[in-house]
């Protein structure tokens, strides 16, 4: 062992050095703990969580009924349901399924729409009270699970 | 009958000296009645201190900042079920808890926060200190033998070996202290107010004197110290991972939370003899460099603005909480517990009441420099190894306290030599 550290040995420099590293993190700006619901983590808009079908500002879905995102999904869990309009003869979309239970948010759906109307919105608040719950139906899915406000 | 009452409050003495029952009885109460509200604030502190060194924010949502939550904390133990193991040793699975709190609150009755504000003063002072905290060990042994358990007795074993071997370092240490006091006129004294008072007289604080003696033999202490009221790094009987809780095992509810009080009670006990011995006890700093009516009074007034400052704190962290409804209640909370402590500091300024307690108020804050040292090195260290803590015990701090001993005596002898010679 050289005098060094010995010396080191002797005069606790290691502890000390470990004492100062703790005494220097109380400072308050280095807080990294989120009161959560208080205070909610800002999320990027890029965040995939929860699924939306967008509307155009008529109120009108803007999906195409083309069927691309339930094609592009790995898990086969988007159902895309349609009738052909006779007049315009466009497809029509009447009802669109979409599981959430096995989604694993890749966002190759959202990729895959054409008209961009699939979209992964950044909602993070997945929490449901059953598995049911997690299947969306065109009604939630374009105007979004309505949310109950409990009181304090 | 009155009259004689409150003639003690002229006098500077202890009411154990003064001989006046109703006295002793009121600062039995004030004293363990403050040691358990320091309890509970140590409680929080620790927790608080923890976290932000761990880059946490700690309790928040009981009260302002989590200021109740210690009191939560109690009410919930309290209401818990009041478990005890069906094979174990009943009266003595009672009784260990009460003997490890019962033995940490007899030593705060020689303990002296100001001249006059012990519960007695003996001439044994530090020597009862130290037997009556030792005698904790009894009741951690008779806690893991009752439980019947094999984490208890083992957690058991391990703290009644730590705590004895590490007392004798501790011995050591007070004895280099002790051996200081007899540099003063008059003698060696074991007494606790005299070890002070004789600090006063040499007009230095044992930790400073023969220097680096002194700082030396308060760093054994400190860390003898810790091992002896079995905290981290060497809380090996409570090691969670290999022992479950140690002799606490199978304590809960209300039992454990007495075990809890003893621990921190014996603390704040310890501390108290490091500060008496080394840091000066009561004298506040520089009692004879700053000496003289206006420097009396600069330092007297330190107390009332202390807690002036913090109630200040108090409200601008209340300006500065969030406005709304939920938490509404807490940030009032916190303005109200600023104004408790602005009122606080109000009253420490009057004359007499400044004149009488500011003693108190250094000790305690010296202590505090203590209790804090614990918090910080419970969050840095890692827990050691039993042989390493045994190590450290019998081969670095007892041939170092055994040293410090010969030395002081070395360096004592000499100086008295010298003393002789130029007269």
């Amino acid at each position: 062992m050289s005098a060094v550290e010995l010396l080191k040995k002797i005069f606790l420099v290691d502890l000390i050095k470990g004492l100062s590293i703790t005494f220097r993190h109380q400072h308050p700006k280095d807080l990294v703990t989120e009161q959560y619901p208080l205070q909610r983590p800002e999320v990027a808009d890029r965040f995939r969580g929860h699924p939306q079908l967008k509307k155009d500002e008529n109120g009108k879905t803007l999906c195409t009924a083309c069927g691309a995102c339930a094609l592009a999904c790995p898990e086969k869990l988007i159902k895309v349901g349609s009738i052909r309009d006779p007049e315009t003869k466009k497809k029509v979309l009447t009802d669109f399924d979409f599981d959430m239970g096995r989604c694993m948010f890749c966002g190759l759906c959202e990729e895959a729409c054409p008209s961009d109307c699939l979209d992964l919105t950044p909602g993070y608040e997945l929490a449901l009270y059953t598995r049911e719950g997690a299947e969306l139906n065109r009604e939630q899915l374009e105007n979004g699970i309505p949310k109950k406000v409990y009181e304090r | 009958m009155i009259q004689s009452f409150l003639q003690y409050l002229h006098s500077n003495v202890t009411p154990g000296e003064a001989g006046s029952l109703p006295w002793i009885v009121i600062y039995v109460l004030f004293v363990f009645g403050g040691v358990s509200v320091g309890v509970i604030f140590m409680n929080w502190f620790e927790r608080k201190v923890m976290a932000h060194m761990q880059v946490r924010l700690g309790p928040m949502r009981v009260g302002p900042h989590g200021l109740l939550q210690p009191i939560a904390d109690a009410l919930k133990l309290i209401i818990k079920e009041d478990l005890m193991p069906e094979n174990a040793d009943k009266l003595v699975f009672w009784f260990a808890p009460v003997c490890v709190v019962m033995t940490a609150f007899c030593s705060f009755i020689v303990v002296p926060f100001g001249r006059s504000h012990a519960i007695t003063d003996m001439n044994i002072g530090v020597l009862f200190m130290l037997g009556v905290s030792s005698l904790g060990v009894l009741g951690v042994i008779m806690a893991g033998w009752a439980s019947n358990s094999h984490y208890s007795l083992m957690g058991s074993l391990r703290s009644g070996a730590q705590m004895v071997s590490y007392e004798t370092a501790m011995c050591m240490a007070v004895v280099s202290a002790v051996m200081m006091t007899s540099m003063a006129a008059g003698g060696g004294t074991l007494s606790m107010i005299q070890i002070v008072q004789s600090q006063q007289q040499q007009h230095v604080w044992f930790a400073f004197s023969f220097f680096p003696v002194g700082l030396i033999a308060m760093l054994v202490f400190t860390v003898a110290m810790v091992a002896e009221t079995n905290r981290a790094p060497f809380d090996l009987p409570e090691a969670e991972s290999e022992l479950v809780a140690g002799f606490m095992t199978e304590y809960s509810g209300f039992r454990w939370s007495l075990f809890f009080l003893g621990e921190y009670t014996s603390m704040m006990a310890v501390s108290s003899v490091a500060t008496t011995l080394w840091l000066g006890g009561w004298l506040r700093p520089f009692p004879n460099l700053l000496s003289g009516a206006t420097w009396n009074t600069a330092f007297s007034l330190i107390p009332g603005l202390t807690f002036m400052a913090l109630g200040g704190l108090c409200f601008y962290s209340y300006t500065r909480m969030s406005k709304l409804s939920n938490t509404r209640v807490q940030s009032l909370g916190m303005a109200g517990f600023g104004a408790f402590l602005a009122f606080l500091g109000l009253v420490l300024l009057l004359p007499p009441v400044r004149s009488r307690v500011q003693d108190v108020f250094w000790f305690i804050s010296k202590v505090a420099f203590f209790m804090y040292l614990y918090v910080w090195a419970r969050t840095t260290f890692p827990r050691y190894r039993f042989d390493q803590l045994m190590r450290i015990g019998w081969k670095v701090l007892l041939p170092i306290s055994i040293g410090l001993v010969v030395v002081t005596a070395l360096i004592g002898v000499r100086q008295e030599l010298f003393a002789l010679v130029w007269r």
